[in-house]
């Protein structure tokens, strides 16, 4: 027990002295904060600046209805958002007229030109020309006021002014507001729970995947330079892999505990909304199991691999399998309870993740959190004896890697 | 019941003061890795304050003996005991181990990596650190003592290592070529202090395939090929069983005439003088005769055979 603790204090106070954990500490959470803050920022940005809309419309009907629907957006200085120009001409052939669009939109006079084009039975197609794709608010709102003559020239038609038109087009928006546990409403902005499960899971997977390569890392120094044999004479191989996990577990808790310090400050500050706080002590719980689950399958798997080639290559699968679960980040959060959802849950590898997800976007069952709770604790105890199987042999056999067969060979030793 | 009673006392009084010698005993150690068969049948023992030399070419068995000895791998058959008792996880503390391949921590302090491997043997972190300065004021690296590993010259990296295999004062030392890459200086010290350590009453274990190493420090030798014993012994046997029948000498002539007489086994010829071994039934005087009128002998020697060479001879005998 006493040796258990010396090593796991050692691969802790080694590694966290290490300029690369250092540098990932601050770097990991810096990276994926702004992926997800990026899109947002640079989706803002398109505000600035007026933007010269042409609108071509032969039947001259809509032109004046949606060129007042437009210029109600109005930017931060109050300046409108949106800048109408007329391009529509009498003696001109719809085809000329585009040309000459075409021709102000090359030359940047003009950000794009909405034409709309009448056909038989009264059905209009329109388009929008532009150098470069609107963005999608752009899109939206062109969308709306063209919708919106639209209706309101119909109703005219039937007697319906557009003061009251607008009885008609309003849209109602639905507020989602989720009852937690005890039936008190808390907000659940789709974003800002999709951001805030997103952010924490990678940075939980990020964790075990650095931690866990650096464990593969030290474990091929110590089999190539044959400290290993030295730690094995002095120490059982169940003492080294135990206090390896340990030191490793040590070192996720205190790189979390240091982020969770970071995000504390800046929910504080109010740049993190609190809602990323709520539930997190069962996340951290199933965090917790997660890591020591996927740290002794590294640590199995580390054990069998003799050059730094062969390390990087089974970090890199191992970490494909440990994202996994990011692609069910959605699908779990639009629909938590789901049958597929609630598959995923019940397998290890993909476990911790949807539960933390889960816990974020709805309230779980009793009898389930125990349920995956047990399942996690009877994986990890399953991983456990069969890398100390695969460690045991493992970190004595030098050379190319054993196959499946020479595995379970080694797996059936006592 | 009186009498019964004083028997009893009487009994438990008769201690017997005798020093028990403590030994390392091998005894038929076998391991099997599927088919392979890596040690055969190993037998030997090692006394305190002695020196044994496991020898024997590349993939001979050495190193799987000792991973055997060392509690490492456990063996097919066979058993290995330590003054009296089969070796187990207490035995851990007692043994210090050298690996062939060098190697350490390099992102790491030299102290701390000493303190690291004491406290593994069991000593407290105060006591490992103590032993630690002073095997680096012995060594004269104390000045690296706060360096990390990466920092120091080679030379200085590997006796860093030779303080790990002794920090916790083993009873049981085993060395597997404690001077390859050691610059001659080094290699006079180290082996001073393995030297020194036989005066201690340890229990050293030398593996090696370089012979004038074997010659110069061990008195007992097994030498294994294929995971076979080959030869065992203590040196001065075994020289004296292979000697007697190697002579140097240095003629003028033509060195045909040696060449051609039935009983001479092998003959080489060096820059200065050759060496010739004859037939174990002819005596050097009788094969002096027989040449000395033919050629001009300047020089003339019976000669120990090099541990070298009885290596060779036992190796191809075998094969």
């Amino acid at each position: 027990m006493k040796k258990i603790f010396t090593i796991a204090l050692w691969e802790f106070v080694e590694k966290v002295k290490t300029k690369s954990f250092i540098i990932s500490i601050f770097l990991t959470p810096l990276i994926i904060i702004s992926f997800a803050l990026l899109p947002t920022l640079l989706a803002g940005d398109e505000e600035a600046g007026i933007k010269a809309i042409g609108i071509i419309d032969t039947s001259k009907t809509y032109i004046r209805m949606i060129a007042s629907e437009l210029e109600k957006y109005k930017l931060k200085d109050n300046q409108p958002n949106y800048l109408i120009v007329n391009l529509t001409e009498e003696n001109k052939s719809i085809h000329e007229l585009k040309e000459n669009a075409d021709k102000q939109i090359t030359e940047q006079t003009l950000f794009g030109c909405l034409i709309l084009t009448h056909e038989i039975h009264d059905s209009i197609t329109v388009e929008f020309r532009s150098k470069s794709i609107p963005g999608l608010k752009d899109l939206r709102r062109i969308e709306e006021a063209v919708n919106t003559a639209i209706i309101n020239k119909k109703l005219q038609k039937v007697g319906i002014e557009p003061s009251e038109a607008i009885l008609f087009t309003k849209k109602i928006e639905v507020n989602s507001i989720r009852l937690d546990k005890e039936g008190k409403e808390s907000g659940s902005d789709f974003l800002v729970v999709f951001f805030s499960a997103l952010i924490l899971i990678m940075l939980l997977l990020m964790i075990i995947i650095s931690s866990g390569g650096m464990l593969i890392r030290s474990l091929v120094e110590e089999k190539s330079n044959r400290l290993i044999e030295i730690l094995v004479s002095s120490c059982k191989p169940d003492e080294l892999l135990a206090g390896k996990i340990i030191g490793l577990s040590i070192l996720g808790l205190f790189q979390m505990f240091i982020w969770a310090l970071v995000a504390i400050a800046l929910a504080g500050s109010h740049i993190i909304p609190d809602e990323a706080f709520s539930n997190i002590l069962p996340m951290l719980i199933y965090f917790l199991l997660g890591f020591l689950f996927y740290t002794s399958i590294f640590v199995g798997l580390g054990s069998i691999v003799t050059t730094e080639q062969e390390a990087q290559q089974i970090t890199a699968y191992l970490s494909l399998i440990i994202l996994l679960p990011v692609i069910f980040i959605i699908g779990a959060i639009e629909a938590p309870d789901s049958n597929y959802v609630k598959i995923l849950s019940y397998i290890p590898l993909t476990l911790p993740s949807i539960m933390i997800i889960r816990f974020k976007v709805a309230p779980v069952p009793i009898e389930e959190i125990v349920v995956t709770i047990l399942i996690m604790i009877f994986s990890i105890y399953l991983t456990i004896i069969v890398s100390a199987k695969i460690f045991r042999i493992g970190i004595l056999s030098y050379g190319k890697l054993p196959s499946l067969k020479e595995l379970i060979l080694w797996l059936k030793e006592k | 019941m009186f009498f019964a009673s004083r028997w009893f006392i009487f009994e438990s009084v008769n201690i017997h003061f005798i020093h028990f010698i403590i030994m390392l005993i091998v005894k038929n150690l076998s391991k099997n890795f599927n088919t392979i068969t890596a040690v055969n049948d190993l037998s030997f023992e090692v006394q305190e304050g002695k020196i044994f030399g496991l020898l024997g070419p590349n993939g001979a068995g050495k190193t799987t003996t000792i991973r055997m000895i060392l509690n490492i791998i456990k063996p097919t058959t066979g058993e290995i005991t330590f003054s009296g008792k089969l070796i187990n996880e207490n035995f851990f503390n007692m043994v210090g181990y050298l690996p062939e391949e060098r190697g350490l921590y390099k992102k790491s302090r030299v102290v701390d990596v000493l303190i690291y491997f004491g406290r593994l043997k069991n000593l407290s972190k105060s006591h490992a650190f103590n032993e630690g300065i002073k095997w680096l004021k012995s060594l004269s690296l104390l000045e690296f003592k706060d360096k990390k590993i990466q920092e120091l010259s080679k030379g200085n990296q590997q006796k860093v290592q030779f303080i790990l295999s002794v920090i916790h004062n083993p009873k049981l030392l085993i060395l597997d070529e404690p001077f390859g890459g050691l610059d001659p200086i080094n290699q006079q010290v180290v082996k001073e202090l393995i030297l020194s350590f036989i005066d201690e009453g340890k229990i050293i274990l030398l593996s090696t395939h370089y012979m004038d190493t074997a010659e110069k420090l061990c008195s007992d030798i097994l030498l294994m090929d294929k995971g076979r014993t080959i030869l065992k012994g203590s040196l001065s046997e075994i020289k004296q069983k292979f000697g007697g029948n190697y002579i140097r000498i240095q003629f003028k002539g033509n060195p045909e005439l040696i060449r051609s007489i039935p009983f001479i086994k092998e003959f080489e010829q060096y820059n200065n003088y050759s060496e010739v071994q004859i037939d174990e039934r002819v005596k050097p005087h009788e094969f002096l005769r027989l040449i000395s009128s033919d050629l001009e002998i300047s020089h003339f020697s019976v000669i120990e055979p090099t541990l070298d060479r009885i290596f060779i001879d036992a190796v191809k005998k075998s094969t």
